[in-house]
Formats: structure tokens, C-alpha cells, sequence
């Protein structure tokens, strides 16, 4: 395949060619965006995006979607925060951190058992969940944001091992993690297999049911990872934390080239579409486009649209990668 | 049918349980003023809860009708700056809520994208673009002549509404082919059903749902700004799937829609009255997953 067609065809060259041309466009207008630190904000912008992409790329591959995953953030956020903040509990932030990852596996896994054994759409199972995760959020936080959280735990959130910020290296670890297991494990390979045709993985001994429920409690530990790391990077945890993750996740796991009918779609994609996706507000600022950020969403959703509308058009010639 | 009627039976002991259990808490909820006060919450989500049903027996979604409405009241309200005359300011709402539909029509039947991606990516580019139009702020102050559409004007065109779709789905062959849609939509289109035509006019006329919605809404509120509607195409989704709808598609009918609304309704209001606000959401979402699984219960019957 030449290189040419490559970028139409397999979307990770794609993405990957559209986030190259958007920085050579934004650098010849204003330098400082390649500076060390504008790369490091974006970046760190993108960190609850990329992680909890690499469990909703696996969602997806199964031919399932997790829609609650922003309401999921913003609880397990307001929960890390009630538990460890010197005006509440009080409490040492091993517990915190213990509490908030056992609940986000909790929820990921009450997905995967009313998909899977309540036999209910994962869209609904997820939508309802959505709903009520954001209602106990607001019942908890009863109104006030959380305030005065200890230096222990605003050092997951603003801390540096080794130079790196901790962020950045959770959310590294997390993606040579996911991007290991899809491509050199059984249970890897059996995720597509599934993915691309349950019915002949069904009958080649694999258990569909158990690998979609280890899909969305993967989801849901993420995500809960995603709120530990992001919700100490402010002193303040407000009722918009998660606000519009799913939607941005999901964008980037279907632009990166992961298929909503299932069985194709990788990790680096979602990342590199993640990165995409997180850079165009920084990108519009850099641009002196002013009202960008009333535009944003409408940016966000036009990507989508777009995605799907190039892919529509490369397909049509009749080639099938 | 039997099976059906099942479904509707167990959704009007719910809503008679809660009623009594209003009844002997609440007396004052019951009251007639009230409950035509309340109703008043209810036509916004009811208009866009009917083509939401047809969507869904074709076994589409369009979760982007509450965007759409915040849309339709941008459009709305920045014509009205303009000056322009009150009709036409209606009527541009309407258009913008066709136009929308349709976008997401095209999407869904020429460029064969899953309705719901469609939808998600409409949910916020439509949102978008109202916020960007409008900047954020809002519009105020609409002339008397909306006040001609409120108290019983929403309700007659719900009625419309539901008689149009009730007997488009009994009486139009069309009925026959969404459900046959719905069920299987590659043999739909091997016996040369227009599938492709009857799902772009349906989502279009989702969006013209939404843009007769978002003119009510400013007309009661009196005000148009780029939040209207948020939220909405959760609690249509419920109304429908707690109609017993199934949300494979071909199963279910408007008229259990109109129950799950009643349900949905009545839930919300009461929960608002008897204990707060807050915990709508939950109740909500709860109800959502089991309607869902008591679907499964009585038989929804997917194999």
C-alpha cells in the first residue's frame, strides 16, 4: 500500500497526518506552540481522555459502548474529595485512593452485569447509569465544592517523580498496559475475536459474556485512575468535574478508527486522536480565534461528523483495508 | 399481544401505586389545580417523546433532540433581536429544527454511520453552535403575541401528535414498514421497502419536534438561550423504552409511550415535591435500567 493510500484507508496514519499538519499550520502562526511548555499543558490536558479511551477502545471492539464514564469521574472526583479533605472525613489518602478505585470497578462492573446477564443495551444500561451517578454526585457534594484538599493528595494531581508530572506517567503506564495486553495476550486476542464476530468466538470456545464484563470493569477502574490523577491538579473539586468526558472519549476512540460495530480499533489510534482532539482549543487560542471556546463543542461534534464522512468516502472506492 | 398488554398493565399498577402513595402523603398533590399546573412541565418533553417512539421502533436513536431544542431557541431568539416579526421568528426555529433532522438523516442514510454516533456528535455539535451563535447569553423578553401559545395550546398539538403517529403506525402502510424496519432492516430492503427515504423523513421530523418544542418552551419561559433542552433526549429514551418500546426496535407502540410519559411524569413531579430536586436524577436513571430489564421480564422477547 503506498503511503498515500495508507492515510486514507488505516486511520491511525490519518490521524496521525492531521495532527502533524495542525501543528506545522498553528507553529507558522505562532511558535511558542511547539514550546516545552504548551506541550506539556496539552498533553496534560488529554491525560482522563487517554486513559479511560484505552478501556472504552476494548467496550467498543466488543461491539458495546459505556456512556457513564464522565458521571463516573465526576463521582469517584467528589468521592476522593469528601473522604480526604481537611473540611470532611479527613481521612489518609490510602483510603481515598482505596475507596475511589474499589468504586469505579464497582460501577464498571454493575455495567457489565446488567449488559451481560440483565441482557439490557449497553447504551441504555449506560445511559440510565449516567443519569444516576450525575444525581448522586450533586446529593453528595449537597451543593458546595470541596475545598481544602491535603498536599498528599494534590501531589497525584501536581506532583513530578523523576521530572515527569505523575499524570503523565500513570497515564503512560496505563496506555503500555492496554496497548501490551490488546496485541501480545490471549485475552487481547480474544477481545477482537469476539469483537469481530461473537458468534464463531462463541463457538470456538470463547466466553464472550466474560470478556465483555472484563471490558467494562477495566472501563470503570480507569476511569476512577483518570478522576485520582486529575481531580487534585485544582484546589477546588466543582459538581463539572467528568462534565462531557464520554463524549469526548468516545469521539476520540471512534475517530482513532475503533468501529462502533465492533472488532477493529487500536489503542494508539484513540491516543493519537485523543491528542488531536485535545489540542484544538489550545490550537484555536493559538490561532487568535477568540470565541473559540463557545465553538468548542461544536468543533468537537463537526470532528466526528467528518471523521466518519472521509471515512464514508475513502470506503466507497472499494477498497476495504 | 398478550404479552404487550402485560407491559401496559404493569405500568399503570406503578403509576396507580405511586398516585396512592401521593395520596396518602402528599393530599395535596392530587388536587386537580395542581396536577394542571404540573402538566404544564410535561408537553415539551412529550412533543419530542413521539417521533423518538417511531425512531426507535426502526431500531434508530436520535439523542440529539435536546440539543436541537437549545438550537431551535437560539435561532429563535436571535431573530427576534433582528427585529423580525414574531411568525417568522417561529418559523425559523421550525426550519432550523428540520434542517438539523435532516443533517442527521443524511448522516445516518447516505453515509450509513450508527445512528447513535450520528446523534452523539449532533448531540454536541448542535449545542455548539447554539453557544457559539449566541455567545452564551440569552434572549429575553418575547412580545405578547407567544403568550397565544401557551396553557392549552401545547396540549392540542400533543394530541395532534399522538393521532398523527397512532394512525401512521395503524393505518399508513408506512407503520407496517417501520416496524418491519426495525425487526430486520436487510430484509426490508430486499422486498423494496423505501428504508432509506422513511428513516431521513422520520429524523427530520425529529428535529422539527424539537424546533415546535424549543418555541413552546420559550414562549412559557419567555426567554431563548443555548442550554434549553439539556438533558431531554435521556428522559424522551426513557419515556419510550418505559413504554415498552423495544429498544431493538420493531416493538411497542405510541400509546405506551404516552403511559411511560404519564409514569415519567408523575415520578419526577412527585419526587420534587416530596423530597428534592436532587434526587430526580437518580430516580430517573434507576427507572430507566429497570424499565429496560422488566421489558426483559414480560417477555420482550429478543432472541
Amino acid at each position: 500500500m503506498t503511503l498515500v493510500k495508507r492515510i486514507f484507508l488505516q486511520r491511525e496514519y490519518g490521524v496521525a497526518a492531521l495532527l502533524l499538519l495542525m501543528i506545522a499550520v498553528v507553529t507558522a502562526v505562532d511558535h511558542n506552540f511547539l514550546s516545552r511548555q504548551n506541550f506539556l499543558d496539552i498533553l496534560m490536558a488529554t491525560v482522563p481522555v487517554a486513559i479511560v479511551a484505552c478501556g472504552l477502545t476494548f467496550v467498543i471492539v466488543l461491539g458495546e459502548i459505556d456512556i457513564s464514564v464522565g458521571s463516573l469521574l465526576g463521582l469517584t472526583a467528589v468521592v476522593l474529595g469528601l473522604l480526604t479533605s481537611l473540611d470532611h472525613a479527613k481521612q489518609p489518602v490510602v483510603v481515598g485512593v482505596a475507596a475511589v478505585l474499589v468504586l469505579g470497578t464497582f460501577v464498571g462492573l454493575v455495567n457489565g452485569v446488567l449488559v451481560v446477564f440483565g441482557r439490557v443495551p449497553s447504551i441504555i444500561v449506560t445511559l440510565g447509569m449516567l443519569t444516576a451517578l450525575k444525581g448522586l454526585m450533586v446529593i453528595l457534594m449537597n451543593g458546595e465544592n470541596i475545598q481544602n484538599l491535603p498536599d498528599s493528595v494534590r501531589f497525584l494531581g501536581t506532583g513530578t517523580l523523576v521530572g515527569v508530572p505523575i499524570p503523565l506517567l500513570v497515564a503512560a503506564v496505563v496506555i503500555a498496559f492496554s496497548a501490551g495486553l490488546a496485541v501480545y495476550t490471549p485475552l487481547g486476542r480474544r477481545l477482537y475475536a469476539a469483537g469481530s464476530n461473537p458468534h464463531a468466538a462463541e463457538l470456538a470456545g470463547l466466553s464472550v459474556r466474560g470478556l465483555k464484563l472484563f471490558a467494562f470493569t477495566y472501563t470503570g477502574f480507569l476511569t476512577a485512575v483518570a478522576a485520582l490523577v486529575t481531580a487534585p491538579r485544582l484546589s477546588v473539586i466543582e459538581d463539572s468535574a467528568g462534565k462531557d468526558l464520554e463524549l469526548m472519549v468516545v469521539t476520540a476512540v471512534v475517530v482513532g478508527g475503533t468501529s462502533l460495530s465492533g472488532g477493529r480499533g487500536t489503542i494508539a489510534g484513540s491516543l493519537l486522536a485523543a491528542i488531536l482532539l485535545g489540542s484544538v482549543s489550545t490550537a484555536l487560542i493559538f490561532l487568535k480565534f477568540s470565541a473559540a471556546t463557545y465553538w468548542e463543542r461544536a468543533i468537537q461534534g463537526g470532528f466526528i461528523l467528518a471523521a466518519v464522512l472521509v471515512d464514508h468516502l475513502a470506503r466507497r472506492d472499494g477498497e476495504t483495508p | 399481544m398478550k404479552k404487550r398488554f402485560a407491559h401496559e398493565t404493569a405500568l399503570l399498577a406503578l403509576l396507580f401505586a405511586l398516585l396512592a402513595y401521593a395520596k396518602f402523603t402528599e393530599p395535596k398533590f392530587l388536587a386537580l389545580d395542581t396536577q394542571r399546573k404540573l402538566l404544564e412541565e410535561l408537553w415539551e418533553l412529550a412533543l419530542i417523546s413521539i417521533p423518538m417512539t417511531l425512531i426507535i421502533l426502526t431500531g434508530g436513536i436520535d439523542l440529539s433532540v435536546g440539543s436541537a431544542m437549545g438550537l431551535c431557541a437560539v435561532v429563535m431568539g436571535m431573530s427576534f433581536q433582528r427585529g423580525y416579526p414574531p411568525a417568522l421568528c417561529a418559523l425559523l426555529a421550525l426550519v432550523a429544527g428540520l434542517a438539523a433532522g435532516a443533517l442527521n438523516g443524511f448522516f445516518i442514510t447516505r453515509v450509513k454511520v450508527h445512528p447513535l454516533l450520528v446523534t452523539l456528535a449532533t448531540l454536541a455539535a448542535f449545542r455548539g453552535v447554539a453557544e457559539g451563535m449566541s455567545g452564551g447569553a440569552s434572549v429575553e423578553g418575547f412580545v405578547e403575541t407567544f403568550k397565544l401559545l401557551r396553557d392549552p395550546v401545547p396540549a392540542l398539538i400533543f394530541v395532534a401528535f399522538v393521532a398523527i403517529a397512532a394512525w401512521f403506525l395503524n393505518a399508513a402502510p408506512g407503520g407496517v414498514w417501520l416496524r418491519a424496519i426495525g425487526f430486520n432492516e436487510t430484509s426490508a430492503r430486499f422486498s423494496g421497502l423505501p428504508v432509506d427515504r422513511l428513516k431521513l423523513r422520520l429524523y427530520a421530523l425529529s428535529g422539527l419536534a424539537a424546533g415546535v418544542a424549543a418555541v413552546l418552551y420559550a414562549a412559557r419561559f419567555n426567554t431563548a438561550k443555548a442550554d434549553i433542552g439539556d438533558g431531554k433526549e435521556l428522559e424522551a429514551v426513557t419515556a419510550v423504552v418505559l413504554g415498552g418500546t423495544s429498544i431493538f426496535g420493531g416493538r411497542g407502540h405510541v400509546f405506551g409511550t404516552v403511559l411511560g410519559l404519564l409514569l415519567i411524569h408523575e415520578t419526577r413531579e412527585f419526587v420534587k415535591w416530596h423530597w428534592s430536586n436532587e434526587y430526580i436524577a437518580i430516580v430517573l436513571g434507576v427507572l430507566l435500567i429497570l424499565s429496560v430489564l422488566m421489558n426483559r421480564f414480560l417477555g420482550d422477547g429478543e432472541s
